[in-house]
């Protein structure tokens, strides 16, 4: 590993350096002979992996290429492969959903100043090689002479541009990420817009194929889409600069959050809000939790109440289980619930006048979202379509991943506080959960939840069964979730734990802003390593039969009379669009190991 | 006060909610005893040590069980050594090795496991059929949508008294290997030991295919302790397992509560290790219990199959058994279009387990490979360069130095792959390999008893990772370095 | 103050030259670690190096045992010339012993594995002999009776005396050490310090990168004061630290003392 060191060095780092190094680069012929033939084994075994991987790729090219793939039945059924049975002429919903994820996207990405900078040979590296991997195809793969020809053509001109660009610049010229980034997605679309792909389509259940470029309802929007990308990236610059970063990142961390539950419930769904109702209904109630509740926390946050509060979080946490005995609106007994919760919660928070009232605004927040929420819930849907679920796709496969991190989440964490807490029983509790949960495959909970989850219920309750199978995604995600976060717990020092307790913290406070924020920083890469698990776990769905990007691939497009027998094309899209989903986070995750620091020796 | 509390809590939600799904139960008149494992069931599995009439259903869910042990297993044990390969070519110096294995790794890790194994299995079955022309290939290797068969190896009559003979070999090998390296050690020449314990169990093995009649009268012998076992009496045997079983956990509390008091006096016992102790003593007590008591018919079965099995040996090492010890088969297709009949022709993985299996193993073969290279990455470097500073070579160094520490680094990771790789197989349901997964689904569509299957479900895979969990913790627990 | 004296005095220059270094230099990436050093340091003579942090002494000695690469100069170690040819690194690697500031103990092998693993399978040395020597060894350090523990339950003294021995077991003509004492509480550090002493007067050549002040005047034959990966000054402990001619070996002094 020394010599790996070495290898490494040629990293130039600091700038300012008043005697120039030897340039270590070496030239195509001595790198070869370093990297590739350094010795009889190595030089045998170069040799064999080249041949290995000449004839898989020959393979792979022979079956994407060969005229019996049935490529047109991706290409007919993209809408169906990224968005199940959404009804077409409300398609527009889909697409404000991915602007809304963009325009986010492009925000945090001004304002936090995300993107680095990257040397430009490096880049150009990157085009040789491409360049060179897209002659191969051209050579390896069984085209006609003029197809082959125009493969000859797009690798050359890239090795080309690579090249002018290489004499124009010199060694240290660097570029920007993101606006590498920015070009290729635009080369991308713009593609779209030049190349004839051909259109095809489905009308009255019948393929049509059509010549030309993509269809304008698929080119156009992802064209704003970019747009999109580049405005809201510069506003989020311009609100950077112009305000200072603390809330606006507070702002977008939390419209992240909450974008989930904005797009399924009321982007995509759409409730049909009876507002007679709300008038009479959910108003009230609204101003009866918030003030009345407000009140309540209002005087329990307060920092000279002592046992008496405590005695009145209990009064109201009984009373809170008490609603549950007789029948009654569902949102009121949440809404007691996290009242309860709050309540019980009250003498972390407390302070002066102005952390009170702090406090007192968040429950209000608090019960607005839960009641908005819950009441869009249990509206009826403008978007109807014909099968179990609204969506199904990609679009099923996120929202289920989505929901069940977000979900999970403060499961882990309670469960992880719990596994690790002084008090045994609590212990044993969590303990004998995650060890369950994790003694048992996903599998298996899962056809738990979506056959047998609905006897659990009481009468009058109804959960579909997507809900019920997030649910299950949720339990079985929290238990790996707690272990994380266990992981995090158990990095911190014992030295942070005195140091709180020497400033006279409660448990509850050291635990919430002591320890947690700084178990939480130091468990965002194995969470992010998990949140790609779950990701990928949401493909098994299709084994239930939930109408998920793996079930269309597999089950549905293969089964259409047009289309018999093409599985294997379909899983490759599908597998495509799985890995680069997956891959793009693992990235992400490294490079924010990388900014935090763990891992470093 | 609050555990107390909350525990009341969970309790009472757990009571709800089971209370709930047993009205909900009787209200639809859903079955829920396990009755079905003592029926016959009435259902086919597709592969497996049996395959149709099945005598109960329990019978059936075992084959499922060995279906599941034995791809989990053999993919354990695959996706080691794929992992490890991988892992060091991830470190190698060949640009080209390590480019192929990092996009290895990348590609499969980010890609659905499900995905992966329905693909494999689909490229099985848009195969072409069995048919006499596309014969195996050269004669050795055999791919349809019938599965892959290679040739196959299997014993005659002859094998049980061959391997007999092999394991008198073995330890003479292993004194060989034993003085071969002590030579080393004491004079400083170099010793072969490597080729000594090999030379000797090649002229074992060739010596023992002609001569391994001798070791018939190994027959009776076994024959012997077949009559003593059936001489004993049930209540013997029923005395013997219970005592054992406390004086096992007894000896274990010693032993821990020893390994507990170092030098000195005794490390002040936490709760958890009080747990450990009543946990490890209620255990054996329970254990006792349920031989004397709850299943008596255990020991007549362990007497009776005892008996069998030394029978069944007596009968494969008794006279008459001569002949050549082994012989091998390559794929042949012996009734053309009929895979059923390859008979002992070769080995065959069906698509099934074919899919399963190298689904799971590359899969994990991908975690694996980045396990063990980022414990080799997590020995510190001082250790390198001290190794290179006393003058040991990279070879030595990696051999002594570097695998030892990142053995130990890796370990616990290891056993999480392969905790993992076992619960995977259990996708196997949505290509219909008979693990134990698919034969439950297969036996409750039939009798309706989703509850009790699944119950059995997850007791079998919570046995397998326990099972799992505690080889690793012994070994994790050997090896651990000796601190202060 | 006498016997320090008489050993700055002690007469070596008949003695063969043990390690030329010729204008070394070195570079990480585009900074410059060492800027052409050049330094002669004979059989037996005890050489201790001192500068400020972030000098390049560490960089210096490790050149040295070839941990890492010089990019310019020569290095010649009992007269083999450091190149990249394989067969000479092993053949110096077993002449230079080298004790580092973290001890790099192996933490899976005991005490006794610890000193044999080398001797066994690069000297392809009897296992026996090899044990009995290591035994010798830890007598020589203090800690006979340590043999059998693993270095996770040693104290830090007496990790660092077992790095020395396990140094020592390769029979090396120099030893070099990194700060050897700056990873050990201060009553740890006599220990250490003694062995090192005794290790000199036996005759080793020895380069010692180190802040203890009173092993330099005490054992040194020469100082040597590095800065900014360059050597300012050279000289007796005499002359080091009594009237130095530079600058910056005297604001040096002035800081540590
Ligand atoms: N692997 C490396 N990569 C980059 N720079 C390095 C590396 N090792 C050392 N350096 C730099 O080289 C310079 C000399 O380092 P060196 O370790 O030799 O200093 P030193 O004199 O031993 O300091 P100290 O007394 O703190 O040990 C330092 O500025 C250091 O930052
Ligand atoms: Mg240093």
């Amino acid at each position: 590993m020394t010599d790996q060191q070495t290898t490494d060095v040629a990293e130039p780092e600091e700038e300012t350096s008043n005697l120039p190094p030897k340039v270590p680069r070496l030239p195509p012929g001595e790198w070869m002979k370093k990297n590739l033939f350094s010795s009889v084994g190595n030089s045998i075994l170069t040799v064999v992996f080249v041949l290995v991987i000449l004839a898989i790729t020959r393979g792979l090219l022979g079956f994407a290429f060969s005229p019996e793939r049935r490529w047109d039945a991706t290409a007919t059924n993209m809408r169906l492969l990224f968005a199940g049975a959404y009804p077409q002429n409300q398609f527009v919903r889909m697409w404000v959903s991915l602007g809304i994820v963009v325009a986010l996207g492009g925000l945090s990405t001004g304002v936090w100043r995300a993107g680095g900078r990257m040397y430009l040979t490096s880049l150009l590296l990157k085009g040789y090689g491409v360049g060179g991997a897209v002659v191969l195809v051209g050579i390896l793969a069984p085209f006609s002479g003029s197809a082959r020809l125009s493969y000859f053509l797009v690798g050359g001109l890239l090795i080309a541009a690579s090249f002018a660009v290489q004499s124009a610049t010199d060694e240290d010229t660097t570029v920007g990420t993101l606006a590498v980034g920015l070009v290729g997605v635009s080369i991308a679309v713009g593609s779209f817009w030049v190349i004839p792909y051909g259109h095809h389509a489905f009308i009255d259940g019948a393929q049509v194929v059509s010549d030309g470029t993509v269809a304008a309802t698929t080119k156009g929007p992802l064209t704003v889409m970019v747009i999109l990308a580049v405005l809201t990236y510069f506003l989020g610059r311009e609100i950077a600069d112009r305000v200072d970063a603390g809330w606006p990142r507070k702002v977008l961390s939390l419209s992240w959050l909450a974008s989930p539950v904005v797009i399924v419930f009321f982007v995509l769904r759409d409730p049909d809000f009876d507002y007679g109702h709300i008038a009479t209904t959910e108003v009230p109630i609204f101003l009866a939790y918030a003030v009345g509740g407000g009140l309540l926390l209002f005087a329990l946050a307060s920092p000279r109440i002592g046992e008496v509060g405590r005695i009145i979080a209990a009064v109201t946490l009984i009373a809170a289980a008490a609603t549950f005995l007789t029948p009654m609106l569902q949102v009121i007994r949440i809404l007691a619930l996290m009242l309860a919760v709050f309540a019980l919660a009250a003498p972390t928070f407390s302070g002066n006048r102005a952390a009170r009232l702090r406090y007192v605004t968040v429950w209000a927040g608090v019960v607005l979202g839960l009641l908005w929420l819950i009441t869009a819930i249990n509206s009826p849907a403008t978007v109807e379509s014909n099968s179990s679920f609204f969506t199904g796709g990609l679009a099923l496969t996120l929202i289920v991943a989505s929901f069940t991190m977000i979900l999970s989440f403060p499961l882990g964490v309670i469960l992880a506080l719990a596994r690790t807490s002084n008090m045994p029983l609590f212990r044993v509790m969590s303990t004998t959960y995650i060890e369950f949960v994790r003694g048992v495959p996903f599998i298996t909970i899962l056809i738990f939840f979506s056959v047998l989850f609905p006897l659990f219920l009481p009468e009058n309750m109804e959960v579909t069964e997507i809900a019920a199978v997030t649910i299950g995604f949720t339990l079985f995600s929290a238990a790996y979730m707690a272990e994380n976060v266990r992981g995090g717990l158990q990095s911190i020092r014992r030295g942070q734990y005195e140091a709180a307790e020497a400033l006279g913290m409660t448990t509850a406070q050291k635990t919430v802003f002591i320890i947690l924020p700084q178990a939480l920083r130091v468990s965002i890469p194995p969470l992010v390593g998990q949140t790609i698990g779950t990701y990928k776990e949401t493909s098994l769905l299709a084994i239930i039969g939930l109408f998920d990007l793996l079930f269309v691939a597999r089950s549905l497009i293969p089964n259409q009379t047009s289309f018999i027998g093409s599985v294997r094309e379909q899983l490759l899209f599908a597998s495509v669009i799985y890995w680069m989903g997956a891959y793009a986070m693992s990235r992400a995750s490294q490079n924010l190991e990388r900014k935090l620091g763990v891992g470093e020796r | 006060m609050a555990q107390v509390g909350a525990l009341i809590l969970v309790l009472g939600a757990l009571g709800f909610l089971v209370s709930q799904a047993g009205d909900n139960l009787r209200a639809r008149s859903i079955p829920t005893g396990f009755d079905f494992i003592e029926q016959p069931p009435g259902i086919q599995v597709g592969e497996g040590i049996q395959t149709r009439d099945f005598e109960t259903g329990g019978r059936a869910l075992w084959v499922g069980m060995v279906n599941t042990l034995r791809i989990a297993s053999a993919g354990i044990v695959a996706a080691t050594v794929l992992g490890v390969i991988v892992g060091l070519a991830r470190l190698s110096h060949n640009w080209i090795v390590q480019k192929v294995s990092s996009v290895f790794v990348e590609t499969l890790r980010n890609i659905p496991l499900l995905v992966q194994i329905i693909f494999i299995f689909t490229v099985f079955t848009t195969l072409g059929n069995v048919s006499l022309d596309s014969g195996p290939i050269h004669g050795w290797l055999h791919i349809s949508n019938k599965g892959l068969s290679v040739p196959r190896v299997f014993g005659l009559n002859g094998s049980f008294q061959w391997l007999a003979f092999m394991a008198i070999g073995a330890l003479v090998a292993r004194w060989a290997h034993h003085h071969q390296v002590r030579k080393q050690e004491e004079t400083g020449q170099l010793g072969y030991p490597i080729v000594a314990a090999g030379g000797v169990l090649s002229v074992f093995g060739i010596v023992g295919w002609f001569a391994h009649p001798v070791m018939g009268f190994l027959g009776p012998v076994f024959g012997l302790i077949a009559d003593a076992l059936d001489g004993l009496p049930e209540e013997t045997l029923q005395l013997i397992l219970a005592v054992l079983s406390i004086v096992v956990a007894i000896l274990w509390i010693r032993r821990f509560l020893k390994s507990m008091s170092s030098g000195g006096g005794r490390a002040k016992l936490t709760d958890d290790d009080w747990f450990r102790m009543i946990f490890a003593f209620a255990g054996s007590v329970l254990v006792a219990f349920a031989v004397l008591v709850v299943w008596p018919g255990l020991s007549s079965w362990l007497l009776n199959s005892g008996r069998d099995f030394f029978q069944l040996l007596d009968d494969r090492f008794g006279s008459g058994n001569g002949g050549r010890p082994f012989d091998g088969k390559r794929p042949d297709i012996v009734k053309p279009g009929n895979f059923a009949n390859y008979g002992p022709a070769g080995l065959t993985l069906t698509p099934f387990f074919a899919a399963v299996f190298f689904g799971v193993v590359l899969y994990t073969a991908a975690f694996i490979g980045e396990i063990v290279r980022g414990g080799i990455l997590a020995v510190p470097k001082g250790q390198t360069e001290a190794a290179s500073a006393i003058g040991l070579k990279r070879s030595q160094a990696l051999r002594h130095i570097i695998l030892p520490q990142a053995f130990r680094i890796v370990l616990p990771p290891l056993g999480n792959q392969y905790l993992n790789l076992t619960k995977n197989t259990s996708l196997a349901i949505a290509v219909g390999y008979a693990d134990v997964v698919q034969v439950g689904q297969t036996i409750y569509n039939q009798t309706g008893r989703t509850l009790p299957v699944m119950a059995i479900w997850m007791l079998f895979y919570l046995a397998c990772s326990l099972t799992i969990s505690v080889v690793v913790n012994f070994f994790n627990v050997r090896l651990k370095l000796v601190e202060r | 103050m006498s016997d320090a004296a008489s050993a700055s005095v002690r007469d070596l220059s008949g003695a063969t030259n043990m390690i030329e270094c010729e204008g070394v230099s070195k570079w990480y990436g585009d900074f410059q670690a060492l800027n052409s050093v050049s330094a002669t340091i004979k059989e037996q003579e005890v050489v201790v190096v001192l500068g400020p942090s972030g000098s390049g002494k560490s960089t210096w000695i490790r050149c040295i045992n070839k941990l890492e690469h010089h990019q310019e100069g020569r290095i010649v170690v009992d007269g083999v010339e450091l190149t990249n040819d394989l067969r000479n690194i092993e053949k110096i690697r077993s002449e230079v012993g080298m004790v580092f500031q973290q001890f790099n103990l192996f933490p899976h092998l005991t005490v006794l594995d610890n000193i044999t693993l080398a001797p066994i399978w690069v000297r392809k040395k009897p296992r026996g002999e090899a044990e009995s020597a290591a035994r010798a060894l830890l007598d020589r350090v203090g800690i006979p009776e340590q043999a059998d523990k693993y270095p996770g339950q040693l104290s830090g003294g007496q990790q660092q005396r077992v790095a020395i021995a396990r140094a020592l077991a390769m029979e090396p003509r120099v030893m070099l050490f990194d700060e050897p004492t700056s990873a050990l509480d201060p009553e740890m550090i006599k220990e250490v310090l003694d062995v090192m002493k005794g290790l000199a007067r036996s005759g080793m050549t020895m380069i010692v990168v180190t802040h203890e002040m009173g092993f330099a005047r005490e054992v040194a034959d020469r100082i040597i004061f590095m800065e900014d990966g360059m050597i300012v000054e050279v000289g007796t402990p005499e002359h080091f630290f009594t009237n130095p001619t530079e600058d910056r070996t005297k604001l040096f002094l002035s800081q540590i003392l």
